[in-house]
């Protein structure tokens, strides 16, 4: 039975070969169907007139070839596709593209550079650098799907919303997905947040130039974080919305994450709400490294987060260096003694 | 410091002593492990791409052949030179979810030896919290709180002397274990060398245990043994509890010695790079041609 099917493909994969070839022979000379005709009406002048088998044959025949069998891997391709070469030389990861979404290969592969071309001169009209146009095109393959004049009508709508070209450039450059979408989609997006959390126009152009990320991102996990921070870890909605204009990113991280860290910093740090309000970003920490270096504070009697209290150690300078500067700076103490206790917990 | 990274993959082979924190498992700790190294290798010196010969032209005339440089080979199109499958690593200690501690891994042909370590089935000592007075569902500090109980009347002494009554009750079954019988010669001749492991590498054994730190209701435990596991540390502190009229449950465990390895060998993850890497590989062989822990086990007794 294997045997069979195996027989049965390659004699499917030497047909496609043939009908290929002939397809090629019948670009270079279109008369070869006469030709064809004409040999099999005289077969005896057909001996006359073409060369005998023996004589070296001059003409060169070495562009008919086999098809590319399937491969392990794009390398195969690469010495022979000019697409990938340019996109190479222009920095794009192909091997990161074709371990994450293996069909966009594919899709590159059947596209002639010329096809490509456009897209690229408009992201560098749009202001982005080379590195900036590479990480889009490696995280975003499917960009070349989109035809210019829909990239165009999406800038456009971008720029009869008040967005200056600096934004644009900074949008389309921090998210690839971002054009991805049509024009219809990213309004609603956009209205997603000026409803929910009340904003004003500058404000919305604000948090979308800031976090770009934020908007395209799962509207449903944004929701379950909004349900977190409301009632579980009770924030009002002037607060939400402080936190979101201060620190946008913190709708992204993980609904788990995040009442990890607040259940530490409220609970056991015993800091208050609006202390979290003035620096959001704490929240962004997980919960290892604030248990880590308060546990060391709480060890060394520095654990005094009030700032009309003296020796008050501000929580964005506990968490946000690294671990030498936390130690000696903030701690009054060592890194090997920071070392040496992190191996005692 | 050598920035080649050839050079440094022939070094890269061999035992690693690291810091393992709690709330962290096993296998994921190796995949982050994996991850450094790659990343860090990837960063030095790697190959660059090999020229390929190229035959062009009419076949039928003249051929033209040359030499171009090979877009196939490139760390853009193939992927980086180093990549985290082709690293083989595995652990030669196991410890639970909730232990932090001393854990060794074996990388490339180090595997092999983290192997003969584990068949040597060398003796660990943990240190491991608990507190009196309540007791858990899962008898972990992360459980339900299901009994509360008095603690007042539980002194130092009688934790120290339960303990060492329960240490002799395990010397006494260490010897059951050895799998010959107690009234033969061959007992006699393995109980003369001392402490003994046991031939069977599924039932725990404790060498030593002893109270090293005991401020009510928190106390502090030192055990030294061998084919232990996690819940079975956790049961044994519950059962302590109970065994002196109150109730316990565990809060932390830490593994401060495995063999020869101990705390200060082990590598914090965040010093995890190339350098600090290949140091503590010299730094564990040296201590394995010590103890002589590549060859596996021939007799029965304890190191």
């Amino acid at each position: 039975m294997l045997k069979q099917m195996l027989r049965f493909n390659v004699t499917k994969h030497s047909l496609r070969c043939f009908v290929s070839q002939l397809a090629s022979l019948k670009e270079k000379y279109p008369d070869i169907d006469k030709n064809i005709e004409i040999t099999d009406s005289l077969e005896v002048q057909r001996d006359q007139n073409k060369p005998s088998l023996l004589e070296p044959l001059t003409e060169d025949i070495s562009h008919i070839s086999s098809y590319l069998k399937p491969t392990y891997n794009v390398a195969a391709y690469a010495n022979k596709s000019e697409t990938i070469q340019q996109l190479v030389k222009l920095g794009v990861n192909i091997a990161a593209i074709e371990k994450k979404k293996p069909e966009a290969v594919t899709d590159i592969l059947k596209l002639s550079f010329d096809d490509i071309k456009g897209h690229i001169i408009f992201f560098n009209q749009l202001g982005l650098d080379n590195s900036q146009i590479s990480y889009l095109i490696t995280n975003n393959p499917y960009i070349f799907r989109e035809t210019l004049d829909n990239l165009d009508v999406r800038i456009t709508y971008l720029k009869f919303k008040q967005f200056t070209n600096d934004m644009v450039s900074r949008i389309v450059g921090r998210n690839p997905f971002w054009l991805s979408y049509r024009t219809q989609e990213i309004d609603d997006k956009l209205g997603f947040f000026q409803k929910t959390f009340h904003l004003s126009g500058k404000e919305v152009r604000q948090i979308a130039v800031a976090q770009p990320k934020l908007i395209t991102f799962d509207q449903e996990k944004i929701k379950v974080n909004i349900f977190a921070m409301k009632e579980e870890m009770c924030f009002s909605p002037s607060d939400l919305k402080e936190i979101l204009l201060k620190k946008p990113k913190l709708y992204m991280n993980g609904q788990r994450r995040l009442l990890d860290s607040f259940e530490y910093l409220h609970n056991t740090m015993k800091v208050s709400l609006e202390q979290i309000v003035e620096n959001p970003e704490i929240l962004t920490y997980r919960k290892k490294r604030l248990r880590e270096r308060h546990l060391f504070l709480v060890k060394l009697g520095r654990d005094q987060f009030d700032s009309r209290k003296p020796n008050y150690v501000a929580l964005t300078t506990m968490v946000k260096n690294d671990d030498g500067t936390f130690a000696t700076e903030v701690a009054k103490s060592s890194v090997n003694m920071y070392n040496n206790f992190l191996k005692s917990l | 410091m050598v920035m080649e990274a050839p050079v440094v993959w022939n070094n890269l082979k061999g035992i690693i002593c690291v810091f393992k924190p709690a709330e962290l498992s096993v296998g994921r700790l190796r995949t982050m492990l994996i991850h450094k190294i790659c990343q860090g290798m990837n960063e030095l010196e790697v190959r660059p791409p090999i020229n390929y010969v190229a035959i062009e032209g009419n076949p039928s005339k003249k051929l033209s052949v040359s030499v171009k440089p090979n877009l196939a080979d490139h760390p853009l199109v193939v992927g980086p030179r180093y990549q985290e499958q082709d690293l083989p690593v595995s652990w030669s200690n196991y410890l639970g979810w909730n232990t932090s501690g001393v854990l060794l891994f074996g990388i490339r042909s180090g595997t092999k030896q983290a192997k003969f370590i584990r068949e040597n089935k060398p003796a660990r000592v943990y240190k491991v919290k608990g507190v009196l007075g309540q007791a858990t569902d899962n008898c972990f500090k992360s459980g339900k709180v299901v009994e509360r109980s008095t603690w007042k009347h539980v002194k130092r002494h009688n934790m120290e002397r339960f303990l060492s009554a329960m240490q002799a009750s395990h010397q006494k079954k260490m010897f059951e274990m050895s799998g010959v019988d107690l009234q033969s010669d061959t007992a006699y001749e393995l109980a003369k060398q001392g402490l003994i492991r046991p031939a069977n590498s599924k039932i725990p054994i404790i060498y030593g245990i002893k109270c090293v730190e005991f401020d009510a209701p928190n106390f502090t435990i030192e055990i030294h043994c061998i084919n232990e596991y996690e819940t079975y540390l956790i049961q044994l502190i519950h059962e302590i509890g109970l065994k002196l009229h109150s109730t316990a449950h565990c809060t932390s465990l830490k593994c401060i010695r495995h063999s020869g390895f101990k705390l200060e060998h082990a590598l914090l993850m965040k010093h995890w790079s190339i350098p600090n890497i290949l140091e503590n590989l010299a730094t564990c062989n040296e201590i394995l041609t010590n103890l002589d822990g590549y060859t596996p086990q021939k007799n029965s007794v304890l190191i």
